[in-house]
């Protein structure tokens, strides 16, 4: 079921949450951009694209700081409760999240530059076709989780948190894979440690997108369940 | 495995374990949200120690139901707010700990109210002990219209809480430093009350309520007729006060009510929906009225 | 929208179109009530006019000159001294031979009688006293200042007119020449009409004061003050404060409301029939007036201390019972203190009815013609607007002028008992 922000017997106050609503959607869209850009260039060698990628990372930062602003706003002037005051509290963390999906979007083009502008070879496909299969992974995560930005669904929001851990399961044998591929051929270390940091990365994204679901869950439940693992041991 | 799977191993380990706990974390949202037409009290409506416990109190004027089956306990040592809309019961509610509603010809009580283990409806209590064990402080300051001094020495001097006038003065010294009022008026505790400004009279009333030393103390909507400062003058008293009294404040405001009350309790067209720690009523109401009710979602 | 603002007329527009009109019944409403002010004032003007303009000339009262020898052959031939024959030896003989040794021509019986006329009966009465007072005085010749005859009087003071026809006048022409001669030899004078304010009622104009009606009216209200004072202000505080709201508080609380407007004569045929009848209270008494008034009274000084306690903000009230004070203290140290002013207005309105009150006491016959002055509640007496109402209808001419005075009299004192009621109230208020 999706939630309503709307509703407020002061109007305004709707409007208010609405514009910050669709800043914080406006900004997980372009993070989102960003990340699969860098991811396609790091696949395919596409080196114009980087500078996209760059050129647009300070605007994630400049649109952090904007909905940071709104968000004082609001509370200065609101004084929010109950769901309006969990709704901008996990607004406000959010944007956090999705400021460093941006900065991991930068890291991988930063990665791809050093992959490709070197004197070495470049690296032979059968290397990135983890990338390939995590990065999608990773994107369908995060796709997900900034859908539901949107429509606030608790139970969505929930089935993504309860799935299956496909990344995490994709790293953990793709690292074997690829130590077999550095016993082969000692001079793959050099790619396989970019490679490895690139996995990295979209380990970080898929967190980030759990993130955001818990979030949604906060907004919607007030139920708090962020290192849930930690409070049940 | 090789040596540098090795290497790869803590890390390796680390990442599994979270992903393991991940996979066999599951959510269950116990707190569905209750929805608007459920109008039995939806949270922890007793304490283990009350002051004052309340079961099923009804009040009727005339035939007019104003109140439904409202149990509720109030806790020592507590500041408990009681908020919503017009109409909705809450100042009824107030009025019937200390049988105010007594003075309204057609009103009707049903239901107990136990203090130190008597019903305070039952017709063999007397309300005069009643109302200096329970003190009231009202919507709009209400001074005598005499001095300062005898503002505050009146109830006292009717209890006979005092021998002598040494004692009286000593009474009336202390609940006006209890107050904070002692460096304001004492060069003119033999002025008018009514002399004082608005946020002064209300803790005059304060102070002329703590003076017979009672046990609870109801405020009704006390800072509605006051400025900004004076009211938080008077939150901040309350703050001070409630570790020896237990209040029980009627607001409008749930910013007040918010910021003072250790516990709150929602009140609609004469049902007590939710009671709660103020914390879990402002951040996560359970009921779909509440919620409503403080985010400003009403009508 | 700017279509919309410009087909419509601007409010401000509307408003300057209507304003004339509501200036116009403004201006009309204030000059209605300056005009119904101005012709309240106009008539009360002339009430006071007519009053005092009749009424001053009687706190003044013509005094004649006589040289008097106190003839001790005349007054005491014994020669005692003793008390009992100098009450009763002929004082009038006095007069008339000081008035024949001023006017020695005057011998017929007729004519002498004529002279005799001039000076009052009640200048027997004052050389009495005077003999009596010090009898070293016989023997001796005095100038004594006596009052003329009323019909002396009214000439003197311009009230009779000497060009009316001889035969419509009561003084003769012969009468009028004696006066011409002695106001030119300076016997005849205006001194202050002590009589009118220390004497009884009386036959004779010019000794007839208000004294008796002015004690008979304070013992009136007296007794109707020390019965309806407390009466009416516990009433008012209980059914005000302590009353239960049912039927039969409803049922007392409209009887007083009628009683309020009940006609005053029937209060006076409750009194005749209650106390004098079936009660035997003697007749005429201010306890049975005063019994009356206070019934009359009551109504008025209850709702009027229950409209000053319903005044009392109810948050007094509940300031004190929250302190957990009785009712009873609640209303005593709290609700009184503040509703007393009003209660106290009350009640001096209620006297103030009292003392102009008439018709009660006529029925329990306090119009009775009293000379003697009341010296406690059960001795017979008049009241001030009994005695204007006796004095209204005397034929003498002299009586028009005491009415008016006495008028004069009765405003003042409720003047000064609404004066008083302002004083009070104020000084109450400013306690606080």
């Amino acid at each position: 079921m999706a939630t309503r922000l709307e509703g407020h017997t002061f109007r305004r106050f709707d409007g208010e949450l609405a514009r910050l609503h669709t800043e914080i959607l406006q900004m997980a869209d372009l993070v989102y951009d960003q990340i699969q850009m860098a991811l396609e260039s790091f696949q395919q060698q596409k080196l114009d694209i980087i500078r996209v990628v760059n050129e647009r990372e300070p605007q994630v930062d400049a649109m952090e700081k904007s909905i940071d602003n709104t968000i004082t706003e609001i509370l200065a002037k609101r004084c929010p409760v109950a769901r309006d005051l969990r709704v901008i509290m996990a607004f406000s963390k959010l944007v956090t999240d999705l400021e460093r999906l941006g900065d991991e979007a930068a890291k991988i083009a930063y990665i791809t530059t050093t992959l490709y502008n070197n004197e070495h070879s470049n690296p032979s496909n059968y290397l990135l076709r983890d990338i390939t299969v995590m990065g999608k992974f990773a994107c369908a995560l995060l796709k997900e989780a900034i859908e539901n930005l949107d429509i606030l669904d608790l139970e969505r929001a929930e089935k993504l948190l309860n799935s299956h851990d496909d990344l995490d399961e994709e790293f953990q044998s793709s690292l074997r894979r690829l130590a077999t591929y550095v016993l082969e051929d000692a001079r793959n270390v050099g790619h396989i440690i970019n490679i490895v940091l690139v996995m990295k990365s979209l380990i970080r994204i898929g967190e980030h997108a759990r993130n955001l679901a818990e979030y949604v869950v906060y907004m919607v439940s007030g139920e708090d369940i962020r290192h849930a693992e930690i409070e049940q041991t | 495995m090789t040596d540098i799977a090795k290497i790869a191993q803590p890390s390796n380990q680390i990442e599994r374990r979270k992903g393991d706990r991940r996979k066999h974390t599951r959510i269950h949202l116990s707190r569905a949200t209750v929805s608007r037409d459920n109008r039995r009290t939806v949270g922890e409506a007793t304490v283990s120690d009350p002051r004052i416990h309340c079961t099923d109190v009804n009040v009727f004027y005339g035939d007019k139901p104003a109140l439904r089956n409202v149990t509720l306990d109030i806790g020592c040592q507590e500041i408990i707010a009681m908020i919503g809309p017009s109409g909705c019961g809450k100042s009824t509610f107030l009025r019937c700990l200390n049988r105010m509603n007594d003075t309204i010809e057609c009103c009707r009580v049903t239901g107990s109210i136990m203090i130190d283990g008597q019903d305070i409806n039952d017709k063999s209590i007397d309300v005069v002990p009643l109302r200096a064990k329970i003190g009231m402080v009202f919507q709009k300051p209400n001074p005598f219209p005499k001095s300062v001094y005898e503002n505050i020495a009146f109830g006292p001097r009717i209890h006979g809480l005092a021998k002598d006038k040494v004692e009286l003065d000593e009474i009336v010294v202390t609940s006006l430093k209890r107050t904070g009022l002692w460096e304001e008026v004492k060069d003119r505790l033999d002025q008018p009350g009514t002399s004082l400004s608005g946020g002064q009279q209300q803790r005059l009333c304060i102070a002329r309520t703590i003076a017979v030393n009672p046990e609870v103390i109801l405020m009704d909507e006390p800072c509605s007729a006051l400025d900004p400062i004076a009211t938080t003058k008077i939150e901040e008293l309350m703050d001070q006060l409630c570790t020896d009294y237990s209040i029980v404040i009627v607001t409008h405001s749930m910013q007040q009510a918010a910021r003072v009350s250790h516990r709150t309790a929602y009140f609609h067209l004469g049902d007590l929906i939710e009671v709660g720690t103020t914390e879990q009523i402002f951040t996560k109401p359970v009921h779909q009225l509440t919620e409503d009710y403080i985010t400003g979602r009403f009508g | 929208m700017n279509k919309l603002a410009s087909s419509r007329p601007k409010t401000i527009d509307q408003v300057k179109a209507s304003l004339p009109k509501r200036h116009l019944s403004e201006k009309v409403f204030r000059s209605i009530g300056l005009i119904s002010i101005i012709i309240s004032l106009m008539f009360l003007f002339v009430l006071f006019y007519t009053i005092v303009s009749k009424g001053y000339t009687a706190f003044q009262q013509t005094f004649i000159q006589l040289e008097v020898n106190f003839d001790e052959r005349l007054l005491d031939p014994e020669g005692t001294r003793h008390r009992d024959a100098l009450s009763t030896a002929d004082y009038g003989g006095l007069i008339k031979a000081s008035l024949s040794k001023l006017f020695p021509e005057v011998t017929t019986r007729n004519e002498k009688r004529l002279l005799y006329s001039l000076v009052s009966t009640g200048a027997a009465y004052q050389l009495r006293e005077r003999v009596m007072d010090n009898p070293a005085l016989i023997g001796q010749t005095q100038q004594v200042w006596v009052p003329v005859d009323d019909e002396v009087d009214m000439l003197i003071k311009g009230h009779t007119l000497r060009d009316v026809p001889e035969a419509e006048r009561r003084l003769r022409d012969v009468q009028i020449a004696w006066l011409d001669q002695l106001e030119a030899k300076e016997k005849l004078a205006l001194k202050f009409n002590t009589a009118f304010f220390i004497n009884g009622d009386s036959r004779e104009p010019e000794l007839a004061g208000i004294w008796g009606a002015l004690m008979g009216s304070i013992y009136t209200l007296i007794v109707t003050l020390i019965l309806s004072f407390p009466i009416g202000f516990a009433t008012a505080v209980y059914l005000e404060e302590f009353a239960p709201k049912n039927k039969w508080i409803d049922l007392i609380e409209v009887n007083i409301n009628n009683l309020a407007a009940v006609p005053s004569i029937i209060f006076g045929l409750l009194g005749l029939a209650v106390f004098i009848n079936f009660m035997s209270f003697p007749r005429s008494a201010p306890l049975v007036g005063g019994l009356v008034l206070a019934f009359m009274t009551l109504p008025t000084i209850i709702i009027a201390s229950r409209g000053a306690l319903k005044s009392v903000p109810p948050s007094i009230r509940e300031a004190a019972l929250g302190v957990g004070a009785s009712t009873m203290q609640a209303v005593y140290f709290h609700v009184l203190p503040l509703a007393i002013p009003g209660m106290l207005t009350g009640v001096i309105i209620g006297m103030a009815r009292a003392l102009g009150e008439t018709a009660p006491l006529l029925m329990i016959g306090m119009v009775a013609f009293i000379v003697d002055i009341p010296s406690n509640i059960l001795d017979p007496a008049t009241a001030l607007p009994v005695q204007i109402f006796l004095w209204a209808d005397s034929p003498e001419r002299a009586f028009v002028e005491r009415t008016s005075a006495a008028i004069i009299v009765l405003l003042g004192f409720l003047f000064v008992m609404n004066a008083l009621a302002i004083i009070l109230r104020k000084k109450f208020e400013h306690r606080w």
